[in-house]
């Protein structure tokens, strides 16, 4: 509460002759940047378990082993997969460059025929790996975009107890909204910890597309860590779930794990 | 009944003619308010019952794999359609139909909403054949180069020529009776493109469907007055009164406004070959009302002085008998169609069908006497006298004259007729095609062909595909055999193209493989297989391999495209297939199915000779058996038989000549045919019977006396059929239109074998339930 109180305090000595509705609020842009200051850790090895549910209601599940490292600003991820064997020792690799002009890369390795497959740079609105999310919103994870929205920052609203910004989204320019693959969206942030706990999208024709639930918000190494992601797409009506488990901020992970080479040799 | 409680029974009637009315009123109205309820149904799943083993198992895939009754738009350009202008056409009708209601908008194929998988020097790639904010003509011509690489999409989505491409658009399932809807709308849409150089068709299954509701009704708009014109006529000859026609007309429409009434009370539904039912009501129901008239205005030249009550239940306590016994022996023959029918539509022609042959009885019963004492005794001018007879009796009593001196040559005749008919029927094609319930020059007609032509065909071949455990779809062995089904059935003939999971899967592997063609095959590992789809993925949408792949790599759905749609080509591929099966897939790893559009044409379609066979048979013995009970005599009951059997082979004689399949609507004709021409036989035997049996006449006066009055009647009463029938040849619908033709032709057989054959074999034989030899 004390942290609300002092940006209000801000925004009322900056903008003092606005009226008192838009005072009280603080502003969309800012409520983004404050989602990118948070403490992630350098480091982070985790278990992500994926459970993907088509519109009849059968599942599949894929267990991996996700390992997180910050490069200064450029941010690299690993996943291996455990489960179901048919995939397992699969490996992904991602490097999300900080400058946006520059595409991100990233590789599959494929233990059946012991190669290394670059993909070619997806689009940041395309699926990864079979899931409801977007390339895009993995990166984020509980971030959302500094650059890509407009924000308009609605009212605070409470999501399971905790008080949220509700803030409105719409992509700053059309180019933006075809890569997105979002023509509005809608985040709900806690006014506390600057994470997402929830937010909703809209596909480019302006059809309800997608609701994201992010719950079990707690202390991992005194480190806020997220446990649970659900996604219900409405058009499809396919749904994922992502488990976080085994959170771990303090194994140091070697800058060699995050190779094309490690991808191959497994962990 | 003894004569004097029918009299008391039909005194009883007249009586209390105003109540009478009431009633036939209310229950005609009561029944005409539920004809708004009345759905249309179409497709082509309705010719099986809903518990059908086949049906079921067929929807359960649609189900799984999100598969509907397409609706397929063609675009050809002659010049080929890459080039940018055209592939600009394709993406604005492919967004387009995403927004209009019916279309399912998750499920639209076609070159621009497809993905194409290119393999690249590091990997693959997963993404449009092109985006139309880049497209150019030179873009356009990659996509060319793309469908080259893509065996896929040739033939299915491309025709091989390059100049047309389709536009797969499915609908969603709340608007299966509604197709005409979603017809309309898209026919509108591609009538707005006037673009140079391009033509537009529309066809597919969904469009087949919405067509034909659209068709039927015009089509019933049609036929069902100009019948109910040719009825009032034959009855303005017949009697020249105004009653003489209104009566039975009014008879005719409670008939079927009850029938299809209850229908839709019932909530059955109106199918295409229940549009043939109002017509042959029509012809059916005026029959009772014809001979009713005909014994009162000869009753009325007779006696004078006798006063409308009198004359009405002299004539009821007459003809109640004959009219009960010909409306039971139609009522028998459709009833036989009702009983030996599989497909829904023809079992309620035969209950409702039926149905209104019982309302023409009760209303002939109750109420045109009725009706009759709220007018004045009347003649018809076509009676004059007791003994004057008028044109159409010389022409009968001629007939007459030349049996009596020529039973023999007749007798012949009808032999011949015999042998005939049973070569005939040995030789009979069952048959069925969907687009030929449509005149040749219809544009959906067109359509059809015109995609059949160009490209892999309209008509669907699902065979389903099922492992035991998660994930037995990746395996080797499993899709091995997929792929040997697929080349074994394509190499049937009709079949064109097919499309399974195991196409993408070489198609990853090539990619994989820096797109050499070698490797177009399957891979050889179980993991890789897994590992393809996992970097699809990565690329891909989550929902790409819905209509071809379950999500437990567990089930899968082959589709073969064939560019026939007749019953004869779909039975030779569908036999050829289960015996594939049958020796291939016998494991318990690994089971196919036949299903789709093409294995429940040939389940229905295949029960449909048996069904016409036993349909006409149940009709026969009932009719015999009827007809044994009335007379009490089986001699009498065989004769009855007699013109209608040679009615229904002279059928298949013509039938064979003239090239006519069994098919759905002309499967009927026997049934009917039998059983309404039976009715010039009972009628007959009835009237011989008494001027040789009863009046004890010697034979020639008996025969005269026969011919110039029931003969006159009967006259009327073919023609009225005869007309009634040939009304359905005016129909477009070609199945209504053959049905028609061919009871119209057999009523013409059994009215003259019964007016010919009947008295010859009487002559000839002089069987003691005519002649008492004492």
């Amino acid at each position: 509460m004390k942290s609300i109180l002092l940006v209000l305090a801000v925004v009322f000595a900056v903008n003092s002759s606005s009226i008192f509705a838009q005072q009280k609020l603080m502003d969309g842009q800012r409520i983004a940047e404050k989602t990118h200051e948070r403490n992630e850790g350098v480091t982070l090895k985790r278990n992500l378990i994926m459970e993907l549910k088509d519109k009849r209601g059968k599942t599949r599940v894929r267990k991996t082993i996700a390992l997180r490292k910050y490069f200064g600003k450029e941010k690299r991820l690993l996943i291996f997969y455990e489960t179901p064997s048919s995939v397992k020792g699969t490996g992904f690799l991602t490097f999300d460059y900080p400058e946006a002009s520059k595409d991100d890369d990233q590789w599959l390795y494929l233990p059946a025929l012991r190669k290394t497959r670059r993909i070619s740079a997806a689009n940041r609105g395309d699926y990864f790996l079979g899931t409801d999310l977007t390339y895009e919103d993995i990166k984020l994870e509980t971030k959302i975009s500094k650059e890509d929205y407009n924000y308009t920052t609605i009212r605070i609203e409470k999501i399971d107890n905790h008080e949220c910004y509700l803030i409105e989204a719409t992509p700053k320019n059309i180019a933006t909204k075809k890569e997105l693959g979002y023509s509005k969206a809608k985040f709900w942030v806690d006014s506390k910890l600057w994470m997402i706990r929830k937010s909703e999208s809209w596909d480019i024709a302006g059809n309800s597309l997608k609701t994201v639930k992010i719950s079990d918000i707690r202390k991992v190494q005194n480190i806020w860590t997220i446990h649970h992601i659900l996604v219900t797409n409405h058009k499809t009506k396919h749904e994922t779930v992502f488990k976080f488990e085994n959170n771990d901020y303090q194994t140091e992970l070697s800058d060699d794990y995050f190779t094309e080479e490690a991808l191959v040799n497994g962990l | 009944m003894k004569q004097n409680r029918v009299e008391a029974f039909f005194n009883k009637v007249v009586s209390n003619y105003r109540v009478i009315l009431v009633v036939c009123a209310l229950l005609f109205l009561g029944s005409v308010m539920f004809l708004p309820k009345l759905s249309k149904d179409t497709r082509y799943d309705a010719f099986l019952p809903a518990k059908d083993s086949v049906l079921i198992k067929r929807n359960q895939l649609k189900e799984t794999f999100g598969l509907k009754d397409p609706m397929i738009i063609a675009i050809v350009n002659d010049k080929g359609i890459f080039n940018k202008n055209s592939l600009k056409i394709v993406y604005e009708i492919s967004e387009q139909l995403k927004s209009i209601s019916g279309i399912d908008p998750d499920q639209i194929t076609s070159l621009s909403t497809e993905n194409n998988i290119v393999g690249t020097d590091s990997g693959i790639l997963v993404k449009p054949f092109y985006d139309i904010e880049e497209l150019t003509d030179e873009k356009a011509l990659e996509v060319s180069k793309s469908i080259d690489d893509f065996e896929l999409y040739q033939g299915s989505l491309v025709s091989h020529d390059k100049t047309t491409t389709l536009i797969v658009a499915e609908m969603l399932d709340s608007y299966d009776m509604k197709q005409h809807e979603v017809y309309n709308s898209l026919h509108e849409m591609i009538s707005q493109y006037n673009i140079k150089d391009h033509k537009f068709y529309l066809a597919g299954e969904g469009a087949v469907s919405g067509y034909l509701i659209k068709y039927i009704d015009e089509d019933a708009m049609r036929t069902n007055p100009f019948a109910g014109l040719v009825i009032a006529l034959i009855l303005i000859f017949a009697y020249r009164t105004i009653r003489g026609v209104l009566l039975p007309n009014l008879m005719v429409l409670a008939s079927v406004g009850i029938a299809l009434g209850l229908m839709a009370a019932f909530g059955v539904d109106f199918f295409v070959i229940t549009n043939g039912l109002p017509v042959v009501l029509i012809a059916i129901a005026v029959a009772d009302g014809i001979h009713i008239l005909g014994e009162y205005y000869e009753l009325a030249i007779k006696h004078t002085n006798y006063t409308q009550k009198e004359l009405v239940v002299e004539t009821m306590v007459k003809m109640w008998r004959p009219i009960a016994i010909t409306s039971f022996t139609t009522i028998s023959g459709f009833m036989s169609i009702a009983l030996s029918s599989y497909m829904p539509p023809m079992i309620y022609f035969g209950v409702f069908g039926a149905l209104g042959v019982l309302v023409a009885l009760l209303y002939a019963l109750f109420m045109i006497p009725s009706a009759m004492m709220l007018l004045k005794p009347q003649k018809s001018r076509v009676f004059k006298s007791v003994d004057k007879v008028d044109k159409f009796g010389n022409i009968m009593l001629l007939l007459g004259s030349f049996v009596v001196k020529q039973p023999k040559t007749i007798l012949i005749s009808g032999i011949l007729i015999i042998i005939l008919g049973i070569v005939g029927a040995l030789k009979l094609l069952i048959n069925e095609d969907r687009i030929k319930n449509f005149q040749s020059d219809e544009p959906i007609v067109i359509a059809d062909q015109l995609i059949n032509n160009k490209t892999d065909g309209t008509s669907y071949l699902d065979v389903l595909i099922e492992t035991p455990q998660n994930e037995d779809l990746f395996k080797i062995e499993n899709l091995q055999k997929i792929d040997s089904l697929q080349n074994y059935i394509e190499s049937i003939s009709y079949v064109k193209g097919s499309t399974s999971i195991v196409d993408f899967i070489k198609k990853m592997n090539q990619s994989m493989h820096e797109n050499q063609e070698a490797f177009y095959k399957i891979p050889d590992n179980n993991q890789l297989v897994a590992q393809y789809f996992l970097l699809y993925s990565a690329s891909g949408d989550p929902t790409d391999f819905d209509n071809y792949i379950d999500y437990d790599y567990k089930l899968a759905n082959v589709r073969f495209r064939m560019n026939s749609g007749e019953y004869i080509n779909e039975k030779e591929v569908i036999n050829k297939a289960q015996k594939y099966i049958n020796t291939h897939f016998t494991s318990s790893q690994i089971k196919a199915t036949l299903s789709g559009k093409v294995a429940v044409d040939t389940h229905w379609i295949s029960k449909l000779g048996v069904n016409h066979f036993l349909g006409a048979i149940i009709a026969l013995l009932v009719v015999l058996f009827v007809s044994a009970i009335s007379f009490k005599s089986l001699i009498a009951g065989v004769l009855t038989v007699i013109p209608v059997t040679i009615s229904v082979l002279f059928i298949y004689t013509v039938m064979g000549v003239m090239d006519i399949w069994l098919a759905v609507g002309t499967s009927m004709f026997a049934a009917i045919a039998i059983g309404v021409g039976v009715d010039f036989a009972v009628h007959t035997i009835d009237r011989l019977k008494y001027f040789l049996n009863e009046k004890k006449l010697p034979i020639k006066e008996a025969y005269t006396e026969f011919y110039k009055s029931a003969g006159r009647a009967l006259l009327f009463n073919f023609l009225a059929l005869a007309l009634g029938f040939s009304v359905l040849m005016t129909s477009s619908v070609p199945p209504l239109n053959q049905f028609g033709f061919l009871v119209a032709i057999a009523v013409i057989v059994s009215f003259l074998g019964s007016m010919t054959l009947l008295p010859a074999i009487i002559l000839l034989t002089k069987p003691k339930f005519f002649i008492n030899k004492k």
